[in-house]
């Protein structure tokens, strides 16, 4: 077994795990992040929503029950971690777009309009008017985005269809890093007889740097243009987890990607160490502090049992949502499940408030009561809890 | 045009209220004696009972030692079954399990009555019987063999309404009957609306059957009738794969989750017994599926760590009793002459519909005095080759295309079932091509299938999202009563995708 020594230690490579091993590199603390695959945020739009009940998100945060866990980072922090985001983006050549105090309403790849706060550059020129035209222009056999969905909801809107050759949208934001097929594509849309308006895309133009490649076709078509997120897996998500990534391990950051913990070791009221199984031998990975961000249900920080709710790496104490019976309304539509509720109940230095782990602090959708889907604040708490918790953190290093 | 209004009015014979396996087995045999009829169901095909069972082709076991008589029915409709309909019955076998604590005395008299009755049986030792279902708890001490078998439900509809639509029949899915027409007493049609467009149509003739299941009263009451009838819901759950190739039963008296069947990559186990009043308001309980789980995991231990994909609930309509207990209640059928141009067939079995179209028509043709005889149980069922389904083999083909990764249905395959039965509804492609019947549930693949649908100009934006929103909540219906460990994670990233990526909130 090899044995490695950290300041702080992160478990989850999430949205709220990297920013908070961002912020703890950027004090100077040596920080691993320990991660068992690629996280939710691969699966998520790219867009960061913040508070999506009303327009502006801060007021929105107000308005949210006692017991929610911005109440605990407070509007100031919300908006640092926010300031925070955009920078770290723009630095990596994935800027973001937008202003804590404002939601925009985005096209969704259903037609329906949807909120949020900061949107990937990439999305920004979006119409905020509903008589703008706008030229959908997709993908034959693209198997997660269908125009016509949208043209037939939105007025002023038309379509073509580019035939790349592959049909998922990974495999079409690939051909896009060839210069070949760009400049194919390039021609091609130039050859479109499409009436005065913007270009709307599905969320496919290039693995990792869009924009250069939107700026492209926007210097030789003449046209703006802008993405519109598809289902799962999305390529806006997969950019911002890898830039946020990328962030870390510029700062000296270490990863271990795909890695389950096999065991946690305590002392007292101390967490030592995790070990870790690496590449068919284990690794121990000494921390004086520990972050939890393995986030809720999806990314498996949380795991349900017939019976109970579990807490999958510490077996901390999880705040139920109730009985079984009662996890879930009886209507799809109705926003808030019970279930949404369950989590680790934290005070405000973030640590959890049962049981006596000392230097255990926890972030990200696992905290209880974030209600993440009701309130449409996804990865705004993470970027927030995440901030506020290794700022907490660091007080203990 | 205006909503509500009767738009046409159609002459016929005969008119079949309700699309289970009854009303289908009914106008395959009208229509194999030449008599012109309409069939008309709310739904789709085996939209009740017969869609929300076992799918369990009886050997008569079950019932051998309380109901010889429903027994014996069984095991005879089971050999005509297998031979008629070779492509939507799978000859698995079953075996009932006696385990550790089980009546020796029941297990006695289970043998004594299928010699009576005449259902073949083998008596299997442990080790004999673990070679055949490894997955079997290995306390067991005895297995006996008997010929059950897994049947398709859906597809054994589609193929008795293939003959009847092959013979100038009418079949109307997603029809609703919401008046029975009378005139001088005597019912003489029925008005049925469109379930999408909201259009009626009047349809007349000379005898109207009530098949309607469950919903038997309700529909005899729009004639001002009633039937003696109880009703009984039993509960399932259905697993992510198959855990078992042949059908295991518990060798007891009928009981809570005494059964598990294999169809196709995944199994059914239930079931419960409880009393309720009316079919449209029925939801599995959690307590239920404790039950059922419980009682599945005594026969094969893996289940209580495999993943369930949902749980649904369907309603037996049984033949009246005097109170007790609903499985004493024998599960034979009776046909009913409210001696004002409407029948009532009422009670039976999925594995006995045949038997019951049979008798139903049987009194029809008495009624008109004719004396064709029924062909059913030696021709084998029309259009096999044509729906036998969507196999391995094709899907394996169409893989470049593929929208559905859980169940292999691609895109090619979607378009050719919108185009062949000009359908709005997601669930009839499910139904067809098994979209959206794997682990997910339709999560991804409704997205694109309605895609499809709307690249293909079948269905309007309103459309669209009203048929997006009624599946979802039918779907999550089906799926809420299994949502643990990691279904529930599926069903939370689902519910991102559709609430929070597409924003279908109350408002969208």
């Amino acid at each position: 077994m090899s044995v490695i020594d950290y300041d702080a230690v992160v478990i989850g490579g999430g949205m709220s795990g990297l920013m908070a091993g961002i912020q703890l590199l950027e004090q100077g603390h040596t920080v691993a992040v320990v991660s068992r695959g690629d996280p939710a945020v691969c699966l998520s739009t790219g867009c960061i929503d913040v508070c999506g009940t009303v327009m502006d998100p801060l007021a929105g945060v107000d308005a949210l029950p006692e017991g929610h866990p911005y109440h605990l980072t407070g509007k100031e922090k919300i908006r640092a971690a926010l300031d925070k985001f955009s920078d770290i983006m723009t630095d990596v050549r994935l800027p973001y777009a937008g202003r804590a105090e404002e939601n925009r309403a985005i096209i969704t790849p259903l037609g329906t309009t949807k909120l949020t706060c900061l949107v990937p550059r990439t999305m920004e020129t979006a119409p905020r008017k509903p008589e703008e035209y706008i030229h959908v222009v997709s993908f034959k056999g693209l198997k997660d985005f269908y125009p016509s969905y949208i043209t037939a909801r939105r007025k002023n809107t038309g379509f073509s269809l580019y035939d790349a050759g592959v049909t998922t949208t990974m495999g079409i934001a690939a051909r896009f890093e060839d210069r070949q097929f760009l400049s194919e594509f390039i021609t091609w849309l130039k050859g479109l007889e499409i009436p005065d308006g913007k270009l709307a895309f599905p969320a496919v133009m290039g693995l990792e740097h869009p924009l250069s490649i939107m700026q492209e076709i926007q210097t030789q078509v003449e046209r703006w243009g802008f993405e519109i997120p598809t289902l799962p897996p999305s390529l806006p998500g997969i950019r911002l987890f890898k830039g946020l990534k990328r962030v870390f391990q510029g700062k000296g950051g270490d990863v271990y990607w795909g890695s389950p913990i096999a065991s946690v070791e305590r002392s007292g009221k101390h967490i030592e160490a995790v070990t870790i199984e690496t590449k068919g031998r284990s690794t121990r990975v000494n921390g004086r502090a520990f972050i939890l961000a393995t986030g809720s249900f999806v990314s498996g920080g949380l795991f349900a049992q017939r019976g109970e709710i579990q807490e999958t790496v510490f077996g901390l104490s999880v705040a139920s949502p109730g009985p079984r019976d009662d996890w879930f309304n009886r209507d799809f539509f109705t926003p808030g499940h019970a279930i949404e509720r369950a989590g680790i109940h934290v005070g405000r230095d973030f640590r959890p408030l049962e049981g006596t782990l000392e230097n255990l602090f926890v972030c990200g959708s696992i905290l209880s009561g974030s209600e993440v889907m009701k309130y449409g604040c996804g990865h705004g708490l993470a970027l927030a809890t995440g901030l506020a918790a290794a700022e907490s953190c660091a007080e203990v290093l | 045009m205006i909503a509500g209004i009767t738009t046409s009015m159609i002459r016929t014979d005969v008119v079949i209220i309700g699309g289970g396996a009854t009303g289908c087995g009914i106008a395959r045999d009208l229509a194999l004696r030449g008599i012109a009829h309409y069939l008309v169901e709310k739904d789709d095909f085996a939209a009740g009972a017969t869609g929300a069972c076992h799918g369990l082709l009886h050997s008569g076991g079950r019932y051998v030692v309380t109901d010889p008589v429903a027994a014996k029915e069984c095991i005879e409709e089971n050999m005509i079954l297998r031979t008629i309909g070779k492509k939507c019955v799978e000859i698995t076998g079953g075996l009932f399990v006696r385990l550790p604590g089980d009546s020796k005395r029941f297990r006695d008299r289970f043998l004594k009555s299928c010699e009576e009755v005449g259902i073949p049986t083998e008596v299997l030792s442990p080790t004999r019987a673990l070679d055949l279902v490894p997955g079997l708890n290995p306390v067991l001490e005895e297995a006996i063999k008997v010929p059950d078998c897994s049947i398709d439900p859906f597809r054994l509809c589609m193929l008795n309404a293939y003959t009847s639509r092959q013979k100038g029949g009418g079949i109307l899915t997603h029809h609703k009957v919401i008046e029975i027409v009378k005139e001088r007493g005597r019912c003489v049609g029925v008005k049925a609306q469109d379930q999408f467009t909201k259009q009626i149509k009047e349809i007349r003739a000379r005898v109207i059957i009530n098949a309607t299941g469950a919903w038997g009263k309700k529909v005899a009451a729009l004639s001002g009738s009633d039937v003696p009838m109880t009703l009984s819901k039993g509960s399932l759950v259905i697993t992510n794969h198959r855990l078992t190739n042949m059908v295991i039963n518990r060798l007891r008296p009928p009981s809570d989750g005494d059964i598990i069947v294999p169809n196709e990559a995944v199994c059914l186990a239930g079931t419960t017994s409880i009393p309720v009043d009316d079919p449209d308001a029925i939801e599995v309980k959690s307590l239920e599926v404790d039950i059922v789980m419980g009682e599945a995991e005594r026969m094969i231990p893996t289940f209580r760590t495999t993943r369930m994909i949902r749980a649904y609930t369907g309603v037996r309509p049984l033949l009246q009793a005097d109170g007790g207990d609903s499985r004493a209640i024998s599960r034979g059928f009776r046909i009913i002459d409210h001696a004002n141009g409407m029948f009532s067939i009422l009670g039976g079995k999925l594995t006995t519909y045949r038997l019951m179209a049979e008798k139903m028509v049987d009194t029809i043709m008495l009624e008109f005095g004719l004396e064709t005889p029924c062909q059913t149980a030696e021709k084998p069922l029309d259009g096999q080759d044509e729906l036998s389904g969507y196999p391995l083999s094709k899907r394996l083909k169409d893989i470049s295309g593929v929208i559905c990764e859980c169940e292999l249905v691609s895109r090619d395959e979607v378009e050719r079932v919108i185009n062949r039965i000009g359908t709005k509804y997601i669930g009839d492609i499910q139904h067809r091509t098994r979209l959206g019947m794997g682990p997910c549930q339709g999560g991804f693949c409704t997205y694109r299938a309605l895609g499809i649908m709307h690249d293909m100009g079948r269905v309007t934006s309103e459309e669209s999202m009203r048929v997006l929103r009624e599946f979802l909540e039918r779907r999550f219906k089906g799926i809420r009563p299994a949502l643990w460990g990691d279904q529930l994670r599926e069903e939370q990233l689902v519910e991102s995708i559709y609430l929070g990526i597409l924003s279908m909130g109350k408002d969208a």
